[in-house]
């Protein structure tokens, strides 16, 4: 079942063309990488299908509606949760509160939002840092608490914008475990990754856009051999491990 | 005792020595500058519903008040209606007026939103002044509107004494101050503070800012508009410089970024520290020095802000809390 479905997407910021033209859609239950050069177009895309930025042409299709003019708060309502590539915690206050802004999305209940937040930060072994102010957290914590905070809204659908950026190799070996559990929990996880080895080992399929264009897909296998992509990113230190 | 029980009990504290208050302080002058500390703390607090919690820094909030004094003294004045009922009207007449101001200047981000309050609420202000009839309701332009004082009693909401006054205004302060601590607990509380911090990612979460922020100034202006009626009835004289000056929004932005925004104990700190000044001063220096008061504002917003950018909240709640740890027994201490 398709859950996401990209038509002929195009994206234009003044005279730019940031995304053209691209086709692509998500399986449900399966995780889907996005990987380019920088620049290429990637978080622009993120932005268009959570309501940041309405597309320039095409068509984008969320659990079968069209969501084109949809507002980013009505998105996350129907269940399309997405991070940031700059994080954006609520700096002034704990994580508990920060994950607790998610959960209250499906409830006006106070005790709800609680134990819905004190569970996701369970799986996400934040727990422990619960009443830390989430501006005090380490990178690698802060990348942890984006996601915590989307998990909260309960999505179907978990956009994720270069989540181990930053990280050390541990840290992004952790990463990498947490983002297979919640696959095999059964969440539906697009991914934007830079980190080779991370995409290549989470990925069921990944599509590779280069200036906006899609330029290959198919099974991180095909598309870590494909010329045109060694191409794109030559000149660039991406050795696929 | 618990930590939780020597809380309570030292806020039970404050609320009998605000209580009894009055039979210590006789003298009417003080107890004007006590009614007037209060109107501000209760100003404050509810101009912190917006200012403090939605993050941004409203300027205009003197409108509300004048709407509030203004309506329910016409009301009065031309038709009887008791004040209390006019405080209401005037309430919800803020609220429209709060929410055509909010609807094109909550796009506006920092500087440019306070500029767009100010002008919205001194626009108003000149036109109160310039206006002798507003339809059937005589607004007497700049000479303003005076109460006889003749029927004194609970239900004309008018008094000889200042203690009537001031128990009012103490139960109003004490019911914000309530319910500012609901909504900061609440799913509106967490919604405005996120929106307020870092509104992407509120939205991201599904928060429809910019509706969160209307609700808070609809909330926000009624209650401004009440204190409004408040002003009225205590000063039985209102005129648009009194009620619906920049003063009054200035001296809530000052009292609130000094106390500490979008806490709850900074408006009240604030005032405390705040109206002193102010009123000291017009009294000492209010012919020499008319605005010295402002000047002392501006200095101690300087340093605040370079030692205490939170506010004084911050210190003093830490310290407060201190005192809860040393005083408070320990759980297993008890067992
Ligand atoms: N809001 C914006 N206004 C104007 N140009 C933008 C905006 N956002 C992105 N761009 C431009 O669009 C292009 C694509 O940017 P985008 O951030 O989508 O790339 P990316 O693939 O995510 O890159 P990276 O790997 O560095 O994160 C870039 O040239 C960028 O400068
Ligand atoms: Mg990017």
């Amino acid at each position: 079942m398709t859950i996401l479905d990209l038509k002929r997407l195009v994206k234009d910021f003044g005279g730019l063309r940031a995304v053209d033209g691209l086709n692509l859609s998500v399986q449900e239950g399966k995780i889907l990488g996005l990987i380019g050069p920088n620049g290429a177009g990637k978080s622009t895309v993120f932005n268009c299908i959570a309501g940041v930025y309405p597309p320039t042409e095409g068509e984008i299709y969320f659990d079968g509606t069209k969501i084109n003019n949809v507002k980013p708060w009505n998105l996350c309502k129907q269940g399309l949760a997405r991070t940031f590539q700059i994080v954006k915690p609520f700096s002034s206050k704990t994580v508990l509160y920060n994950v607790m802004v998610g959960s209250y999305v499906t409830t006006d209940k106070r005790s709800v939002a609680e134990d819905r937040a004190l569970a996701v930060l369970e799986t996400l072994s934040l727990l422990d840092k619960k009443d830390i102010k989430a501006g005090n957290l380490t990178i690698a914590d802060r990348k942890r608490l984006e996601i915590a905070r989307a998990l909260a809204t309960e999505p179907k659908l978990l956009l994720l914008d270069e989540v181990m950026a930053g990280l050390r190799p541990t840290e992004v070996d952790e990463m990498v475990k947490i983002i297979m559990g919640l696959r095999d929990s059964g969440m539906t996880i697009f991914i934007i990754e830079h980190i080779m080895r991370a995409i290549m080992a989470l990925s069921d399929w990944i599509v590779v856009i280069h200036f906006g264009r899609k330029i290959s897909e198919g099974t991180p296998k095909d598309v870590a051999s494909d010329e045109k992509v060694i191409k794109a990113y030559l000149g660039e230190e991406y050795g696929v491990s | 005792m618990t930590r939780e029980k020597l809380q309570s009990l030292s806020l039970v504290l404050i609320g009998v020595i605000a209580f009894g208050l009055p039979l210590l302080v006789r003298s009417p002058t003080y107890l004007h500058i006590l009614v007037l500390l209060f109107l501000y703390a209760y100003l404050t607090t509810s101009w912190n519903l917006v200012g403090g919690f939605a993050g941004v820094l409203p300027l205009g909030h003197s409108t509300f008040v004048g709407i509030g004094a203004y309506t329910s003294t016409v009301l009065a004045l031309q038709y009887g209606v008791s004040p209390w009922i006019g405080m209401i009207i005037g309430g919800g007449l803020a609220v429209i007026v709060g929410v055509l101001i909010g609807l094109p200047t909550f796009k506006m981000r920092g500087a440019y939103f306070a500029l767009a309050t100010i002008a919205f609420a001194e626009g108003i202000r000149v036109m109160v002044e310039n206006i002798e009839y507003l339809g059937p309701f005589k607004l007497n332009g700049p000479r303003g509107l005076q109460i006889p004082p003749l029927n004194t009693g609970l239900a004309n909401f008018m008094f000889a004494e200042k203690e009537p006054y001031y128990y009012i205004i103490l139960v109003m302060l004490i019911a914000v101050l309530a319910l500012t601590y609901f909504i900061s607990r609440s799913k509106l509380g967490y919604y405005l503070s996120a929106g307020g911090e870092e509104p992407e990612a509120a939205m991201a979460l599904g928060v429809n800012v910019a509706r969160c922020k209307l609700i808070a100034m609809a909330m926000s202006s009624f209650l401004t508009a009440l204190a409004g009626t408040f002003w009225a009835q205590f000063t039985l004289f209102i005129h648009p410089k009194s009620v619906m000056s920049l003063d009054i929004s200035f001296e809530i932005a000052f009292i609130a970024l000094i106390g500490g925004r979008g806490s709850i104990a900074g408006p009240v700190l604030g005032a405390i520290i705040l109206r002193p000044v102010s009123d000291l001063c017009r009294i000492y220096f209010g012919d020499k020095l008319p605005g010295l008061h402002l000047i002392i504002f501006g200095v101690l917003l300087i340093v605040v802000m370079i030692f205490q950018p939170r506010g004084l909240q911050e210190p003093l709640t830490k310290l407060y809390n201190r005192f809860l740890d040393r005083f408070a027994a320990q759980p297993d201490r008890i067992r």
